[in-house]
């Protein structure tokens, strides 16, 4: 267990690297517009663009600015550690406007993933337990309704229901959890749910695909003639294996929307990692650029590996080498 | 880079986001309003009728001191870390002159021509430069002092370092060319000297600043941001560009939030001011240190207690908000046409909608280097052939932008309207006179009206791949096609398509990139766009390459065409020579030159400015200068506020 872990997260560097070599070298190579000509202002000057160019660190060879980029994320900069520079586009240090962000991210993806667990897992075991009766097809139905409806679409409507309409809940803006732990929440309800409906109806089709699966078993049938309780059987056998790609796929969906939460962070105004990604590259701001991508990267990596080493907790049959 | 107000940020995956715009002015890429003067009446592009509110501002009657007035943007969009050195945000000037900052020279901040007049305001008065024109003696005023923790008087050094600021490369100011005939400004930003010889300050009161060559509009160009007082004990510290946005003190009515608690005992202990975040907002609270009797009410009435911007990123969010009394206004957005309507078409609410001159020009642009458009006719037929209606129709209609024949807005040119000498019926486009001029072209070769030499067709056409601009692309493909021009369409996002543009190799035939505005109210501001010494390998803004002799083509790599470009070198040098009067009819002189000799656009609209005021609103001025809201003469009652 130990030396794969280890093993792992020298792959999880690697990865890390890779992906930040790929956006480096994507903003440069695509035609995203030079960052020092924006900073030269309205009617630049050879010198305004060449000291530009010198303020950006654009002057420098690639591989040259690739190894600062390097250099500083290891060993930290001006503005602390890791060192991940200054914006392009608001001047200011990325490494504390990181955290901040990561804050609501954070906020909104934990309690959007705990809700959708708890919703879509219950929602695809009843399917499949109850298939092909009205609950099932009502259940799915649902489900579909989910699936299919756009983010965006579902955030305004439940807006102009909660908020607008009924006044329930609070509008758009994200409130710090050390300011107002109430309003945190409160602000916090909408994108929650907007976020898991869509996922516990992805996951409750997947889990409801995978007890089926595994009820057709011939250990579950052994399971019965042995005579334990229809409760039993599903409790201990059928539900572990069914669940066991899903928290590989949980694992894998919670780090990517680390940094892929722009819609709905768009639409309820809250300032995360994704609206910030956004922002940046439409900016042409390289350091927040590869701020969220290396975040995101290392997210989806490390909760790789903790997927797996659940995986292996749940399912015998896996094993960690 | 593009008009006073450059595009940055957008998308929203929803198009629930919207852009803001701007360099050295304000504004929005979509923005909107009326005209000056008076009251006036237009209609939208639907057709129905409305009232368009005029630039005479607004107010209930009962404007009170106090409470908090709420604005929300998508994005603060300030290009140089809202540092006044660096800046070049249009709206971000306006905070700074208005609230933060205040320099030698300032505006009443109020609508229309008599909101572009420079007056005195740290100054006592703004004096006559000597009978060469060269040397400017300013006294300025006793009691003035930088707020908090800094608590001290503004003496003429803190402008003297603001100046040198300018001049020292890696602070990465914007407009040192506004500047560079300061006798020893130039020494300076070369690195050549340490200080600049052309700014003297006998005592802590005067300043005098000798210049190289008389610059009747010197008054203006210290209105700058840039050059207002700047504290040395704190600017030293942060010489990186834009890094001293989040410490800046000032000394106008206002302070950032936060600013009197910040420790300036040294370089290391100072630590940003926790008031301003570039992406979450930027709060500004009474400065204690300001003497309202050093001011005038004319120019600053600093009627609420508290400013506040906040950013949200749902466009829709913040005019319902506005709508609701939760938010006073919006931001770096322009009023969706809906809203608008709405506004307009009722009588109570038909005040709270405002729309004003953003002084800025949309337009075609054309490369006199590029076949067909180095042929003066083709140029003149386009001119002709485009329904410039159906371009404001894109645009949203008559609230979002004034039609126009001529490059220079109409307030430069003391509110005059008269150029236009490609006028159709309705602006709708004339294919017939376009033909007509299209058959003395020589890309005509049957002489039937039609371009049909081989390079009429697979023109590259630039543009934006958004919003109205996109909205543009089959006009004018349509309107080009009309006359034989086959537009090869190529759209791109605001950054890539600013650096193809800018980018002199890539000779683009004919782009809708952009608009440009003022940066201050002369038109000297415009006329730098043909101005043949300003031609650069890359980030150039003469896009049609007017004035470009054979010798610079050569340089830049590119093949000078066989028809000789004009030039108007000349008639810029004399009308930067010419002072009052005679300024404006030179300048107007210049403008009807260039649509008539050169014809390096088809200028189309002059976009106007719009402003949704919440509920709470009980004062409003809009600030020609700056093409924004004048937070100095807004008030807000809290009373019925959400």
């Amino acid at each position: 267990m130990g030396r794969f872990i280890i093993r792992r997260l020298i792959w999880t560097v690697f990865i890390v690297l890779l992906v930040s070599v790929l956006t480096f070298l994507i903003f440069f190579v695509l035609p995203s517009g030079d960052p020092a000509l924006r900073f030269a202002g309205k009617q630049p000057t050879a010198e305004l663009i060449a000291q530009a160019r010198a303020n950006l660190g654009l002057d420098k060879s690639l591989p040259e600015q690739y190894w600062l980029f390097l250099k500083h994320l290891v060993t930290g900069d001006e503005y602390g550690w890791p060192g991940l520079g200054y914006s392009f586009h608001t001047r200011d240090a990325v490494l504390p406007e990181l955290i901040n962000r990561a804050r609501v991210t954070g906020s909104i993806i934990i309690g959007g993933a705990a809700l959708w667990m708890l919703i879509g897992v219950p929602v695809g075991v009843i399917s499949a337990l109850k298939r092909r009766t009205i609950w099932d097809r009502g259940l799915m139905g649902v489900c579909l309704f989910f699936v299919s409806a756009p983010v965006f679409w579902l955030a305004l409507l439940s807006l102009l229901i909660f908020w607008k309409k009924l006044h329930w809940l609070p509008g758009t803006g994200y409130v710090a959890f050390a300011e107002s732990p109430g309003q945190w929440f409160a602000h916090l309800i909408l994108p929650w749910c907007v976020l898991a409906l869509l996922y516990a109806a992805i996951y409750a089709r997947i889990v409801r695909a995978n007890m089926i699966d595994v009820v057709s078993e011939d250990y579950i049938r052994t399971a019965y003639a042995k005579g334990l309780s229809p409760r039993r059987v599903v409790m201990h056998h059928e539900l572990k294996p069914a669940l066991a790609p899903v928290v590989a796929l949980f694992a894998t969906d919670l780090g990517a929307l680390v940094g892929g939460t722009i819609v709905t962070e768009t639409v309820f105004n809250m300032q995360g990692l994704g609206n910030w990604l956004l922002i940046a590259a439409n900016n042409n701001d390289l350091p927040v650029t590869m701020a969220v991508t290396i975040v995101v990267a290392a997210a989806v990596s490390l909760l790789t590996l903790v997927a797996d080493v659940l995986l292996a907790a749940i399912d015998p049959r896996v094993r960690l080498q | 880079m593009a008009s006073r107000r450059t595009h940055l940020a957008l998308l929203g995956t929803v198009s629930l986001v919207g852009v803001l715009g701007i360099a050295a002015c304000g504004g929005s890429d979509d923005s909107s309003s009326t005209n000056t003067g008076s009251d006036t009446t237009a209609t939208d592009g639907g057709g129905g009728d409305v009232l368009a509110a005029s630039d005479t501002g607004f107010s209930t009657g009962s404007p009170k001191a106090g409470g908090t007035y709420r604005i929300a943007t998508p994005d603060l969009g300030f290009t140089g870390g809202f540092d006044p050195s660096a800046e070049y945000l249009g709206w971000a000037w306006g905070l700074q002159q208005q609230l933060l900052n205040r320099g030698l020279v300032g505006y009443r901040h109020i609508g229309g021509t008599a909101g572009t007049e420079p007056m005195p305001d740290l100054a006592e008065s703004i004096p006559e430069p000597t009978e060469d024109g060269t040397v400017w003696t300013f006294k300025i005023k006793k009691g003035v002092k930088f707020s908090p923790p800094l608590n001290r008087e503004v003496t003429t050094k803190d402008i003297v370092y603001a100046f040198e600021r300018m001049a020292t490369p890696s602070v990465g100011a914007q407009y040192p060319n506004y500047f560079t005939m300061i006798k020893g400004f130039k020494e300076m930003s070369d690195g050549k000297a340490k200080t600049i010889s052309g700014i003297a300050t006998p005592d802590d009161q005067t300043i005098v600043f000798t210049l190289t060559k008389a610059t009747p509009d010197f008054p203006y160009r210290l209105a700058m941001p840039a050059s207002a007082p700047i504290p040395p004990e704190v600017g030293k510290c942060h010489t990186k560009a834009g890094e001293y946005g989040r410490y800046q003190l000032g000394t106008g009515p206002y302070m950032i939030k936060g600013a009197d608690k910040m420790n300036i005992s040294s370089c290391d202990a100072q630590k940003p001011i926790p008031g301003f975040n570039p992406t979450d907002g930027i709060t500004f609270v009474r400065n204690p240190n300001y003497d309202a009797a050093t001011d005038s009410k004319e120019q600053r009435e600093a009627l609420p207690d508290v400013i506040d911007i906040s950013v949200n990123t749902n466009e829709k969010d913040v005019f319902d908000k506005v709508q609701a009394g939760e938010l006073e206004e919006a931001a770096g957005l322009s009023v969706p046409p809906e809203v608008a309507r709405k506004y307009v078409g009722d009588d109570t609410l038909k005040d709270r909608f405002r729309s004003n001159p953003e002084d800025s020009t949309n337009y075609v642009t054309m490369n006199l280097a590029v076949a067909p458009f180095d042929d003066i006719h083709v140029r003149k037929a386009l001119n002709y052939a485009v329904d410039k209606q159906a371009m404001q129709r894109a645009w949203g209609g008559k609230l979002y932008g004034d039609l126009t024949g001529h490059v220079i807005p109409p307030v430069l040119l003391d509110g005059d309207t008269s150029i236009d000498p490609y006028a159709t019926e309705n602006s709708a486009g004339d294919v017939e006179k376009a033909k007509e001029e299209m058959k003395q072209s020589a890309y005509d070769t049957n002489k039937d009206g039609i371009c049909d030499a081989p390079q009429c067709k697979g023109i590259v056409y630039l543009n934006r791949n958004y919003g109205a601009y996109a909205k543009i692309t089959p006009i004018l493909t349509q309107n080009a096609a009309a006359i034989g021009l086959g537009l090869d369409v190529k759209e791109l996002p605001t950054g890539p398509a600013y650096e193809t543009l800018q980018t002199v190799k890539n000779q683009v035939p004919i782009a809708t990139n952009a608009r440009w505005g003022k940066d201050y109210p002369d038109a000297t501001t415009f006329a730098v766009l043909f101005d043949g010494r300003n031609i650069l390998p890359t980030g150039n803004t003469n896009y049609s390459l007017v004035g470009m002799t054979p010798e610079q083509a050569k340089k830049l790599g590119i093949a000078y065409p066989k028809t000789p470009i004009p030039s108007v070198d000349a008639d810029i040098d004399k009308c930067n020579d010419t002072a009052g009067e005679d300024r404006i009819q030179c300048w107007k002189d210049f403008d009807t030159k260039l649509m008539t000799e050169v014809v390096p656009w088809v200028p189309y609209m002059n976009a106007l400015h719009t402003n949704l005021l919440g509920p709470a609103v009980t004062k409003w001025e809009y600030d020609q200068d700056a093409g924004e809201s004048a937070l100095a003469h807004v008030a807000v009652d809290p009373s019925l506020q959400k």
